[in-house]
């Protein structure tokens, strides 16, 4: 990690007081074992250079972190790319010149423009060329990105993922420091660095002058404050993106939640056990359908289930609520108390099974826990034409999503037994030829 | 008169003060007819917790005698208190106890007839009964005189008492009076026997008698003129009951065996099937099912040849035969109880007892135990087992014999179409003779039952609150609550379904102490020394690839991949944290072709089995590391290039100026240098994949086939067997290695380490010659990786050998690594082992839970 400032044109030694750094010196600091280093490899009367690198302490970089139990976190670019790591290191060696207060004598040269040259590197950013250009030129730089050739013994990528930046523009050194402390880490591939929100106070110090008409302000802040909850202290602004979208789903949801309640309840059940319950979306609406005695939340991630407890506290002293019980489950085990249970529900689970491990699933709940129903809800994959969504399914985890004849050939081999009689429905939007977004089979047990 | 007296129980002497009981077991001790420690007296306890036997309060203000009783009242409290727990400890511990104190009153009697109960030891009762008047004149006469009136009030107590004792239940009841010419006669344990010559213990037979025979002769039981099978070597055989119904030649059975145990050449054990008949031909009322009822068919048969006489006495002497059964056995080696052989299960405090509690658990296991719901739930008592004896059973039919903490089931169905299994003890063999054919006729055939069972969902309440696995090679292995989720969650979600997941490979420890010599971080010195100092003399040193761990579960076709799996594919293959290594088009184009090659050069047929089990290493890396390559070591490379570059030309430039920067350009020179080390070693295990013959498979243990797993064979029979895979297939490729015997091999080794390591291979594996190593018993690293020099700069950073990176680096410590690869390697042997015996998924599956959970408890990766 390294800047190197150079300049040229009349009284350019004047840059030396600015950085308060003698050019007859190495200038050498150690920050718990890295070392912030700094040379000239020129000063003339009319040229300049100064390079400012970062020697870190490879073991000390990786010390004490949450994520340690992973290769990643041992190798990995931090050592190298310019990032704000880098910034906060070389900080207190550019203190001066970044707050423009050399000693008195020298003050006029804070305001003084240079015709400057600032290079950088290696820059690790998921920005392209271009659009790195776009955050420094309308600021007055002419941007030169330069990447290295690589070569592999075998096929693994098509171009370095390193680059390095140069920035020429007539502009004082406090100027383009500043740009840089809050653009370097901009364009860095965040990775394990807490942001809070002192941030917004260097942001808003550093970017004072530029950043206000700066045309990519938002994107600047957004990146400067990653955690959302920084970001939205500046900003009381959401996210817009595929709004529309969204919106459709939520209803779908909703309606899929209403569909299989309305179907529950006509069959006057006393014990639900829904399966998969994630967050406990459904398992709250269960709570409230007429004569319901029990309901079990089975979910094997915590996350999801903390999530779904919290949902059931906020509900729970209402009047004739059942408090839905959460048990840690998979549908891979036997589970004797889900045994004999008047519903079971899989809403939006199978998909997320590969295929071939579903049979034995089935198996488990019609043979052995021999529920007196059993709900299946499943995306209709035909109607992703209407989505527009050609070959993709809807959820990057989904397995797979099933036609209509697809679903209902797998549900009737299920049932090889022959002991359940199978209905099927749709749920949603219904479309001419495509049916309804969301399948649904109700299995239930014959009268013996 | 004779007293005969159980060899253990309860003996209690009943009688006033003065009637002799402290007298007369005195003069038996004296006679070495029972031990002083035998007798638990009363008074000796009272002196015991208070040093005073007898407190008088006669002729005492009435102030004084209150007190006085009240302080005897006490110490006989206590007394008793001591007392009763030491004749508890005696009656658990299956001794004999003499208790010496006047047990008049019902209350105390029926404190040890309970306890006597609870202990499931018999109790008896002495009587001492001696008239009114010879007791006051021998009270006068004793050290501290009871007092007349105590006496009499005793004297009325006991002639109250006397009449109700004999429905108190005891074993017998003797009543003497007097303690002259009384002759003791004691037992010994009879169901405690010595193993003499070694015994063959049967599996149920139940009226296979054909079948009996073959596993006799077998056993090399010979038949002599009287028609008695004998040992040549004097040898004894055992049935653990069930030898009669469901099967074809019950009576025949029941009546060989009569004979037998009348001889003393053979012992038989009471049994849920055997009781039931002994019932019905004691006329009681029955119901004969289950196949009982071919045994009356069969006693009607027999009448009908021989008459209703023969046929009563036959009946008769069966019934007294049947009904003297005794529960169990427990067998004796230089008089140390070693073995335990029962019909259905027995609890470890049951052993050598015979009471009604006893008998029936052994008969039928324990059925008993509710859930919180109040179902029943079938709790398997072999896991309660903690006691080191070898208990041997049958009554539920498994498909092999199942060895379980210490012990084994060999019932393994004969009757149902199975086989009968005789296990040879001490030798610890098992012969068998496979059934003719299915004689039950039952629907619920129960090895058809198990089969069909065996691939059924683990039962998720058995590990999601912690559970422990009793592993043969390691004893109890706990898994803890807070790891088993996150495993069952993986499982859940991400891995090859578990009837295939049936082996998670243990992790491998680096060298436990870093090198002695300054640049090296790992040196193949300090593995072999590991050994050295564990008692190893022999090791073999194996290359070690750098790829990815891969599990090969390979079938011979379809349907033996359906039978053992539940599955129809030729095979899978899986990674370390048992996802699914190829996507499932390239699996099934690899897993057809072993499966051709291997068909081709007749290794199914060779090996007589259904499938082989490898543990191997795909290569090349980027076959499934690519990401990781693309993403951490060929971006790092590059920047790593870039930024040293950078700063080495300009320090370079500058420093043709400025001497003082050739400390910094020395420096840069170095760390360039170190960035292009690194990004040459990443590339060595990469290469172009064009096909699937791009792919090399290096298989270094081959860990089972249908019928047999090989942990006891040395790697270097492993190594020969790689070679051959290498042979029969050219996705295979065989693994260097070289053996440590000597100084001179070693150096060999460690030659041939710096050789390879040098151009960038990963390094090598030290193992010691056999798979399983133990020095004191205890279990050695099955492995110890050593890795080069050069390939570290990808683990540790391409600056590590820098002195000041070494030396903090060498403070690493691997010693959470290696209690986790010893845990791994027993759990992942044990599985494979209940694997091929025919052992539940669950069991199974528990092994490979347990290596989930713990690969999920984090160490530091670069170990």
């Amino acid at each position: 990690m390294q800047l190197t400032i150079q300049a040229s044109g009349d009284n350019v030694q004047a840059i030396s007081y600015l950085l308060s750094k003698n050019p007859r010196n190495l200038y050498e600091r150690n920050h718990k074992g890295h070392l912030v280093r700094l040379f000239y490899s020129k000063f003339t009367e009319t040229e300049l250079e100064a390079t400012i690198f970062v020697t870190p302490d490879p073991i000390e970089l990786v010390k004490g972190n949450s994520n340690s139990y992973d290769i990643t976190h041992y190798i990995n670019d931090r050592e190298f790319a310019v990032s704000s790591i880098f910034c906060s290191l070389i900080r207190s060696a550019l203190g001066t010149a970044l707050n423009g207060q050399p000693k008195e004598e020298h003050t006029e040269w804070v305001n003084h423009p240079f015709s400057f040259q600032f290079e950088f590197g290696p820059v690790v950013s998921s920005l392209s060329d271009n659009q790195l250009k776009d955050l420094f030129e309308p600021i007055g730089y002419e941007v030169m990105i330069t990447r290295p050739e690589i070569e592999y013994s075998f096929q693994i990528k098509d171009k370095s993922s390193a680059r390095s930046i140069s920035l020429k523009g007539m502009k004082t050194l406090q100027e383009g420091l500043r740009h840089l402390f809050v653009l370097i880490p901009v364009i860095d591939n965040y990775k394990h660095y807490y942001i809070d929100e002192k941030e917004i106070e260097k942001l808003e110090r550093y970017g004072d002058g530029w950043l206000k008409d700066h045309p990519m302000r938002d994107y600047i802040y957004r990146q400067s404050l990653r955690f959302k909850e920084v970001y939205s202290i500046v900003e009381n602004r959401k996210p817009e993106e595929k709004k529309e979208e969204k919106e459709s789903k939520v209803r779908l949801n909703d309606l899929r939640y209403e569909k299989i309640v309305d179907t529950v309840s006509q069959m006057n059940p006393r014990s639900i056990v829904d399966f998969g319950s994630g967050e406990g979306k459904l398992s709250v609406r269960l709570g409230f359908v007429e004569g319901i005695k029990e309901i079990l939340a089975v979910e094997p991630s915590q996350t999801a289930a903390i999530k779904a407890l919290g949902r059931f506290e906020k509900v729970k002293n209402k009047e004739k609520f059942v408090v839905p019980e959460t048990l840690w489950g998979s549908l891979f085990y036997y589970d004797e108390r889900l045994k004999n249970k008047d519903v079971i529900i899989l809403c939006e689970v199978i998909e997320h099974i590969d295929e071939y491990r579903l049979p034995k699933v089935l198996d488990t709940i019609l043979h052995d826990y021999q529920p007196n129903a059993l709900i299946i809800t499943t995306p209709n994959r035909e109607y992703n034409e209407v989505y527009d969504m050609e070959d993709v399914l809807r959820h990057n985890d989904h397995r797979f999503e099933w036609t209509r004849a697809e679903f209902r050939q797998w549900c009737t081999e299920r049932n090889h037994r022959d002991i359940y009689s199978l209905k099927f429905e749709g749920i949603g939007e219904e479309h001419d030829t495509y049916g309804y977004p969301t399948q649904m089979c109700v299995f239930e047990r014959k009268e013996d | 008169m004779q007293i005969v007296l159980p060899h253990a129980g309860i003996v209690l002497l009943i009688g006033p003060s003065n009637s002799g009981k402290s007298t007369w077991l005195k003069s038996m001790i004296e006679k070495e007819e029972i031990l002083p420690s035998e007798v638990v007296s009363s008074d000796a306890f009272r002196v015991l917790v208070s040093d005073i036997e007898f407190i008088d309060w006669r002729d005492r203000p009435k102030d004084e005698a209150d007190n006085l009783m009240d302080e005897y009242q006490s110490i006989s409290g206590e007394a008793f208190s001591m007392m009763d727990s030491v004749i508890e400890a005696r009656c658990r511990l299956n001794k004999l106890t003499f208790i010496d104190a006047t047990n008049l009153h019902p209350e105390d009697r029926k404190r040890y007839i309970s306890l006597a109960q609870k202990n499931n030891v018999p109790i008896l009762s002495i009587v001492l009964d001696i008239p009114e008047e010879d007791l006051l004149v021998r009270d006068e006469q004793r050290d501290y005189p009871r007092g007349k009136r105590r006496i009499k009030q005793q004297y009325q107590t006991f002639k109250r008492e006397k009449r109700v004792l004999k429905k108190e239940g005891y074993l017998s009841l003797y009543t003497l009076k007097g303690t002259e010419d009384i002759q003791v006669i004691r037992r010994t344990n009879p169901i405690e026997k010595d193993i003499q010559n070694g015994i063959d213990i049967i599996g149920d037979i139940h009226g296979c008698y054909k079948e009996m025979i073959l596993v006799l002769e077998k056993l090399g039981y010979q038949k002599n003129e009287e028609g008695l099978y004998l040992h040549p070597e004097g040898r004894k055989f055992v049935s653990i009951g069930d030898v009669m119904s469901r099967g074809p030649e019950s009576l025949k059975t029941m009546l060989f065996f009569y004979e037998h145990v009348q001889k003393d050449v053979a012992y038989m054990i009471d049994s849920n099937h055997g009781w039931k008949i002994a019932r019905w031909l004691d006329g009681r009322d029955v119901t004969l099912n289950h196949g009982d009822e071919k045994v009356e068919e069969e006693f009607k048969a027999y009448e009908e040849e021989y008459g209703s006489e023969k046929a009563e006495e036959t009946k008769q002497t069966l019934k007294e035969f049947l009904l003297q059964a005794p529960s169990h056995y427990v067998f004796t080696k230089n008089d140390v109880q070693t073995l335990v052989c029962v019909h259905a299960g027995i609890k470890d405090a049951f052993i050598g007892k015979q009471s009604e509690a006893v008998r029936d658990f052994c008969r039928y296991g324990d059925t008993n135990g509710f859930d919180e719901k109040g179902k029943p739930v079938r709790k398997d008592w072999y896991i309660s087992h903690k006691k080191s004896s070898l208990i041997v059973w049958g009554h539920d039919p498994k498909p092999q014999p199942l060895l379980i903490n210490n012990t084994i089931n060999i019932d393994q169905g004969v009757v149902f179409g199975g086989a009968l299994t005789a296990f040879r003890y001490p030798e610890g063999e098992f012969i068998s003779v496979q059934a003719s054919q299915d004689f039950s006729g039952a629907d619920d055939n129960p090895l058809r039952e198990w089969e069909k069972n065996r691939l059924n969902p683990p039962n998720i309440g058995k590990f999601v609150n912690g559970y422990s696995v009793l592993t043969e090679k390691m004893g109890e292995i706990k898994i803890h609550q807070d790891i088993v989720k996150s495993a069952i969650d993986t499982v859940s979600h991400f891995t090859i379904p578990i009837e295939q997941l049936i082996y998670i490979p243990p992790t491998m420890s680096p060298t436990p102490s870093p090198s002695a010599l300054e640049y090296y971080l790992e040196h193949p010195k300090e593995a072999i020394d590991y050994y050295r100092s564990h008692g190893i003399q022999t090791m073999i040193a194996e290359k070690k690839h750098m790829g990815s761990r891969a599990i090969l579960f390979l079938f011979k076709d379809t349907e033996a991949a359906k039978k053992h799996t539940g599955f129809e594919s030729l095979g899978v293959i899986y990674t370390r944290t048992g996802r699914r290594f190829f996507d499932v088009a390239t699996e099934e184009e690899l897993v057809l072709k072993i499966n051709q090659d291997l068909h081709e050069s007749g290794y199914f047929e060779k090996y007589d089995t259904d499938y082989v089990l490898l543990d191997a290493e795909i290569m090349p890396w980027n076959l499934k590391a690519k990401e990781l390559i693309s993403s951490q070591y060929a971006h790092v490379s590059e920047n790593a290039i870039l930024d040293r570059t950078m700063l080495k030309e300009k320090i370079a430039e500058a420093s043709r100026e400025n001497m003082e920067l050739k400390g910094w350009l020395e420096e840069y020179e170095q760390k360039l240098e170190n960035a292009y080390t690194f990004k040459e070693v990443f590339q060595k295990y990469c290469w172009e994949i064009e096909d699937i013959n791009s792919i090399q498979i290096a298989p270094f243990h081959v860990l089972a086939h249908s019928n047999e797993t090989f942990f006891d064979q040395p790697h270097t029979w492993h190594m020969e067997m790689n070679r051959e895979f290498a042979i029969r297939s050219s996705l295979f490729v065989e693994t260097e290695y070289k053996l440590i015997t000597s100084e001179a091999s070693e150096e060999e080794v460690i030659k041939w380490w710096q050789d390879i390591t040098s151009e960038g291979h990963e390094g090598i594996v030290i193992k010691p010659e056999f798979y399983i190593s133990r020095n004191k018993g205890k279990l050695l690293q099955p492995a110890i990786k050593v890795r080069g020099r050069k390939y570290l700069n990808i683990i540790y950073g391409m600056d590590y050998l820098l002195p000041k990176n070494l030396e903090r680096l060498k403070s690493r410590n691997t010693g959470k690594k290696q209690k986790l690869a010893l845990r791994e390697f027993s759990l992942g042997i044990e599985g494979i082992q209940r694997y091929v015996k025919g052992e539940s998924i669950e069991r199974v599956h528990e092994c490979v839970l347990g290596t989930l959970a713990m690969e999920s408890d984090p160490v530091d990766p670069r170990l």
